[in-house]
């Protein structure tokens, strides 16, 4: 077949295309994810103990990760689409990663040098380094089935927005249980947690974007 | 020459609205610029061009409605045809075929592209792999320029349900074409 043939036959009995409908499905997938991973956490991990009391630091870590989400989805919707990298959200979202790690070091800095370890490591292995990518599965899942039906054409990027815009749901919800307010641990690990999510998503999340 | 952005722009606009005539012309004009660009590309395979430029027109028609307005139509025709071309790349990789993809960004130009090369691959015998109803709806309406209502009395599907089958048949198509060119 011709391309001109084609060209032909593509424009017969045009039908107007209007612009897919992406807020209410982008609403569901993050409802539906972070849904899923309080479940998740309620079911097989379980609320810190002192949640009652403990609302204020639990709400600040929460915000804390919120802050990469409220970066990386709409990161996540722009490379969704044809068309410009997405560079300054990007970049946006690189430098709160890089904050974060600035902020600890100066947290560390104030702290007296028998308490550092203690402060950084909150006294045993950061488990939010497994658990957060785990909490932030069903969020990915959610993601990727959105973008799959627009047209992403730059599938590692795309995947690693997917990964950090689930990466901080995923700790938004972790931050129920994490036992340690350190604001050393918090912003070393969290921030460590979803970088990890990202490079997850860009491998993996990418792979299931191709159309 | 580099392509008419203002131009480009306001016929895929109004290609969206439905407008069939400024959706050809649309076609026709990012086909120029496209086979142009893939020329410039694949200088070690000229005889992919071609296909590689249907299977992108394609892909443009069934994905247009992914355009931003706020953003170049030619930066957006450009990020298909490059993902294209990058599919086709992997896919040779795999199969083990060395390929080198110039890969410098250029200005989506005009020059050079007016001329129709041959598809190796005829889309239109490749509509046989597509499921029998995508296959029915994009043959009478698409080849044989049947209406919508035409194709649902001779297959007993709905309207609604024809243009849903030529949606999903067309996307379809555009894969198969990808797989097919690369067995070639």
């Amino acid at each position: 077949m011709k391309t001109d043939d084609l060209i032909e036959a593509l424009s017969r009995k045009l039908e107007p295309a209007p612009p897919p409908k992406t807020g209410g499905p982008l609403a569901a997938a993050l409802a539906a994810g972070l849904g899923v991973a309080l479940i998740l956490l309620v079911t097989f991990i379980g609320m810190r103990p002192d949640i009652g009391t403990a609302m204020m630091p639990v709400m600040m870590k929460a915000g804390f990760s919120a802050l990469f989400s409220a970066l990386a989805i709409p990161l996540t919707m722009r490379l969704a689409r044809p068309g410009p990298k997405g560079g300054r959200m990007l970049q946006i979202l690189v430098a709160l990663g890089v904050a974060s790690l600035a902020i600890a070091a100066a947290a560390l800095w104030g702290e007296k040098p028998e308490a550092r370890m203690h402060a950084w490591m909150g006294g045993g292995f950061p488990w939010c380094l497994v658990l957060i990518p785990l909490l932030a599965t069903p969020t990915a899942i959610g993601l990727v089935m959105l973008v799959r039906t627009l047209a992403p054409t730059r599938l590692t990027t795309a995947g690693a927005a997917i990964g950090a815009a689930s990466g901080g749901v995923g700790a938004m919800v972790y931050a129920m249980y994490c036992p340690v307010d350190s604001v050393a641990f918090v912003t070393t690990w969290y921030a460590l947690a979803i970088g990890f999510c990202a490079a997850i998503g860009a491998v993996v999340a990418s792979r299931f974007l191709r159309w | 020459m580099a392509v008419d952005e203002g131009e480009l722009k306001r016929l895929l606009r109004a290609g969206l609205a439905g407008d069939a005539a400024a959706h050809r012309a649309f076609l026709a004009l990012a086909a120029t610029a496209l086979r142009a660009y893939l020329r410039s590309r694949l200088r070690g395979a000229p005889d992919d061009v071609e296909d590689i430029l249907q299977e992108t027109l394609i892909a443009v028609h069934t994905k247009r409605d992914t355009y931003d307005p706020s953003y170049p139509a030619s930066a957006w025709i450009l990020a298909i045809a490059k993902y294209r071309l990058i599919d086709h790349v992997r896919r040779l990789k795999r199969r083990g075929v060395a390929v080198e993809l110039d890969d410098a960004e250029g200005e989506l130009s005009v020059e050079g592209g007016a001329e129709a090369g041959t598809a190796k691959r005829d889309v239109a015998r490749l509509l046989e792999k597509l499921p029998a109803k995508q296959q029915a709806a994009i043959r009478l309406v698409k080849l044989e320029d049947r209406s919508i209502r035409e194709a649902a009395a001779a297959t007993g599907l709905t309207e609604s349900d024809v243009k849903i089958s030529i949606h999903r048949g067309l996307k379809t198509l555009m894969k198969v074409v990808a797989e097919e060119h690369d067995a070639s």
